[in-house]
């Protein structure tokens, strides 16, 4: 997508993967950016779930949503030698043993698990009668269900083409209203008896309070794009989500906005709901990792100061450790150093890199002794290559500020 | 099989492939020589371009500049004690002490060819073994991760040259240090004192820039004297010459590779079964074999104080982790590093579907693959003489006196902390590790496990909730023949010294 909207709108688009935090990262960094059009956030359903949980405030109305390009849905794979031939007979072997099966796919309470606890919910089963094992997304996932790690995998499609097409795993079921194109094969959960459907949407948003000659632009562009008006390498974009085994499927306007207040109203329920409590909650007290640490910390420290003591009284006085004589001098270069860099974080983004940079590399020559002509054009070409090797040469944009181009 | 591997090799040779391949080593190699510029992010800034290549071009171009940029990651690591990349962490203490006796050209002689030959091994892996190592691959559940980690970790703490115990005490700091933040089983924040940008965690490459850079710029700026140029090293590369010109370094590295020929063999192995693993890769590698070759050697004690073996037995693991990285990758579609999970994407977009045929040589993809291979080769073939022309730079950066230097250096870590994310505060957390590995350093405790607590402190935290949620009882944790044996690994690195200690003779020269 990025590589289209770089022709399109023939402009340089650097793709920042914020990754973490069930989603909170990512959404929160794209919509607080500075409405100026040069942020683009790829919102996703997790926008529909953090804020029913409680996790943000962010919800839909937090941003504009501009275009949605695609939408999958969860499917549940097993091992291709495991005994179930269907949602069915999964159904009956998690109600003879509930609580014995374990599942993975993402996160305890992301989107994948929610599909699964919908789905057993709505078979009149209890959501944790599969324990969920949380993971760090599909691939960890499908690689745990090989090893045996796990019985089952909730995730889309796409994610685990490779080994399906492998033969390694089987689908049972897909959750969509209809089957999925490009896998006619797998067969519905609806077909199967249970009326359940869950998917996931991706769509781009500007944050709030873009100017809306921008967002037109912008829509434009996108509406080339999806339309196949552009080639990268040449592809056009729908050649490409084809290609990839990507659902593709967009939604716009009035449409869009209708679609996401519709799940959105749809996780409400789900989530507030008593019997979905279980899928909110953490695993473990998020403070057990840290309390082992913390006490295998407390021991270490211990043994070290034992050490000590033991050390000192045997070779009495006589210390190892290299002493570094302390100067006046010294302590404030080391000040001099840390405030440069404290500069730099609080008023880079106004004075800008040029002058910041420039203005700091002198100082710090000058002090510790190099002769003033010398200093001078040292940081000047220092300051200017690094400039122009990092903005030019790398694409990584540094803060303009007063200079700059 | 002959046919797909001259079809394969007259795809590589032709004119346009060895001119993506030349220009992607010179990129690699600067790019990786730029502290807070990862191998990941010198392939991620030139995906935008692969989409005009075709498929061979642009996987000829990711192959080669992950090569040349993870061994240029040992150039600052021994030029100012900022290790480039990630997997150089292991020895940076080493190749810079090495810089301070004077004998720079040496040690990135010794990073150069002993990558290469590591990096040889692994793509010789990758052809002959690949298929089966998938199948290891295969049954590693988490249970056998965390065990891996927990291996990795404790050969990182028990390296450190003073003692085991502050080794153990860094180490708990930086997985302290990953802690905080969301973790991924959690939806509360831990330990973010409130900071917005904290609720991610620290990011570790300003964490490493702060604590191996800014930490030893404080530490030279402490120690006063600037204004004079950088005297004992200067006259001491006077003194070494000889060796550090390219004829010395060749002369010396040459004899010393044949010398150790079994080592590398082992260090390569150590690497490839590390690196195909997903998740684990270079840098644990790197700390393995590291770990191992001290346990070995006949001079243990020269660890950490620029000791050769140790340098050349790491930075040939962390290369031969790489070629390996591709098989679950090239296998099951699972990367094994967010390098091959670009080259994946890449991949796709050329309409190529991993999976286990994909080593088959009656299928078309075949000679996609061994090129692959071939690129692997001459990408570290190719290494030699650039490298040799890197370390004459380098070699000449060590002359600028320090009143120059350090000023610079500050420059880049702040850039190269900032660049990453475009984010403030990640300069602002590089200053504060900054403080940290300078008070660290005064209380002689080591820096890297910090860093490699930092690393995988996430990923173990998440394995041990994972394998908490699915066992019932602590037997669990030791129910395969993979966790037993390296469960016991570890238990018995931890025992070991503890029983024996009291025979250890003192160091000689401590």
């Amino acid at each position: 997508m990025a590589a289209h909207l770089e022709t399109e709108l023939n402009a340089a688009v650097n793709v920042i993967n914020a990754t973490g935090g069930k989603g909170v990262t990512g959404h929160s960094r794209a919509l607080s950016a500075r409405p100026d059009g040069y942020t683009l956030g790829m919102t996703t359903l997790e926008l529909n779930m953090m804020h029913w949980s409680g996790l943000t405030t962010m919800d839909i109305d937090s941003c504009i949503p501009l275009m949605s390009i695609n939408e999958d849905y969860a499917a549940i794979f097993v091992l291709a030698d495991s005994p179930w031939q269907n949602v069915k007979e999964l159904e009956e072997d998690i109600r003879q043993r509930p609580g014995e099966l374990t599942a993975s796919g993402t996160s305890a309470g992301g989107a994948w698990h929610l599909a699964l606890a919908g789905w057993l919910i709505e078979a009149g089963l209890q959501a944790e009668d599969v324990t969920w094992i949380s993971s760090t997304g599909s691939g960890p996932s499908l690689q745990d269900l090989l090893s045996g790690g796990v019985d089952m995998v909730c995730c889309s499609l796409p994610e685990a083409t490779t080994l399906l097409e492998a033969g390694k795993i089987r689908a049972l079921g897909v959750m969509s209203p209809q089957r999925a194109k490009g896998y006619e094969e797998v067969a519905t959960f609806a077909e199967q008896g249970t009326d359940w459907s869950l998917g996931g949407w991706r769509a781009l948003a500007l944050p709030k309070g873009t100017p809306p000659e921008i967002q037109e632009k912008i829509l434009n562009a996108l509406h080339r794009i999806v339309t196949g008006q552009t080639k990268v390498a040449e592809t056009t974009f729908p050649e490409f989500m084809e290609k990839s085994g990507f659902d593709y499927t967009y939604r716009t306007g009035e449409e869009l906005d209708r679609f996401l207040r519709e799940t959105d109203a749809k996780f409400g329920k789900l989530l507030t709901s008593e019997a979905m409590q279980s899928v909110n909650q953490d695993p473990f007290n998020p403070m057990t990792f840290l309390w082992i640490i913390m006490g295998l910390m407390a021991v270490t420290v211990g043994a070290i100061v034992v050490q000590a003591q033991f050390q000192r009284t045997r070779e009495s006085g006589e210390s190892s450790v290299e002493k570094i004589p302390i100067s006046a001098r010294g302590v404030i270069s080391c000040l001099l150093i840390l405030g440069t860099i404290a500069a730099y974080a609080f008023f880079a983004e106004t004075v800008g890199f040029i002058s910041l940079c420039f203005a700091s590399m002198l100082v710090l020559m000058l002090w510790m002794g190099v002769r003033p002509l010398w200093a001078f054009v040292c940081s000047l070409a220092f300051t200017l290559s690094i400039y122009q090797l990092f903005t030019l040469a790398l694409r990584v944009p540094l803060p303009r500020g007063w200079i700059g181009w | 099989m002959q046919e797909v591997l001259s079809s394969a090799f007259s795809v590589i040779m032709t004119p346009e492939v060895l001119g993506i391949i030349l220009l992607s080593a010179i990129y690699g190699i600067f790019v990786g020589s730029i502290p807070g510029l990862t191998a990941t992010m010198a392939v991620a800034l030139m995906v935008p371009l692969t989409f005009f290549l075709s498929d061979v071009q642009a996987l000829a171009a990711i192959v080669t500049t992950v090569t040349c940029s993870i061994f240029a990651g040992d150039i600052p690591a021994t030029l100012v004690r900022i290790p480039g990349t990630p997997a150089s962490a292991a020895y940076a203490a080493d190749a810079y002490a090495l810089t301070r006796q004077g004998l720079t050209g040496r040690s990135l002689g010794i990073s150069l060819l002993f990558s290469v030959l590591g990096g040889l091994f692994g793509t010789v892996v990758l052809m002959f073994a690949a298929p089966l190592l998938a199948k290891v691959a295969e049954s590693f559940s988490s249970f056998q991760y965390f065990w891996l980690y927990v291996l990795g970790l404790t050969c990182a703490a028990i390296v450190s040259d003073d003692s085991r115990l502050k080794g153990a005490f860094s180490l708990l700091v930086g997985l302290l240090l990953s802690t905080i933040g969301l973790g991924t089983d959690y939806s509360a924040p831990r330990m973010t004192f409130g900071f917005d940008q904290l609720i991610t965690g620290v990011n570790f490459i300003p964490a490493m820039i702060g604590l191996f850079g800014i930490s030893e710029v404080l530490r030279n700026a402490l120690a006063s004297n600037l204004g004079t140029p950088a005297e004992e090293i200067t006259t001491d590369a006077k003194d070494h010459a000889a060796e550090n010109s390219t004829l010395g370094i060749i002369r010396y590295v040459v004899p010393m590779a044949c010398r150790r020929f079994h080592h590398l063999l082992r260090s390569s192995t150590i690497g490839s079964l590390v690196g195909m693993l997903p998740g684990a890769g270079a840098d644990i590698a790197a700390w393995i074999s590291y770990a191992v070759s001290k346990r070995f050697s006949k001079n243990p004690e020269a660890y950490g104080k620029g000791s050769e073996e140790g340098l050349a037995d790491a930075t040939g693991a962390n290369n031969s982790a790489l070629g390996s990285a591709w098989i679950p990758a090239l296998v099951f579609g699972i990367p094994g590093d967010s390098v091959t999970a670009i080259a994946i994407g890449v991949l796709m977009m050329k309409n190529i579907q991993p999976g286990p045929d994909i080593f088959d040589v009656t299928k078309p993809q075949a000679v996609l693959v061994f090129g692959i291979y071939f690129t692997f080769i001459l990408a570290n073939l190719l290494l030699i003489p650039l490298g040799l022309i890197a370390i004459k730079v380098g070699n000449g950066l060590v002359h600028i006196p320090r009143a120059v230097l350090m000023p610079a250096i500050v420059i880049f870590c702040v850039v190269g902390s900032f660049s990453l994310n475009a984010s403030y505060f990640d300069v602002f957390v590089m200053m504060v590790m900054g403080v940290l590995g300078f008070a660290l350093e005064r209380i002689r405790a080591p820096l890297g496990p910090v860093v490699l607590g930092i690393i995988l402190g996430g990923a173990l935290e998440h394995k041990f909730i994972q394998c908490l949620t699915k066992s019932d009882s602590v037997l669990s944790f030791f129910e395969s023949p993979i966790s037993m044996v390296l469960a016991s690994c570890c238990i018995g690195l931890w025992i070991w010294p503890l029983i024996f200690s009291r025979r250890k003779p003192a160091p000689p020269d401590a």
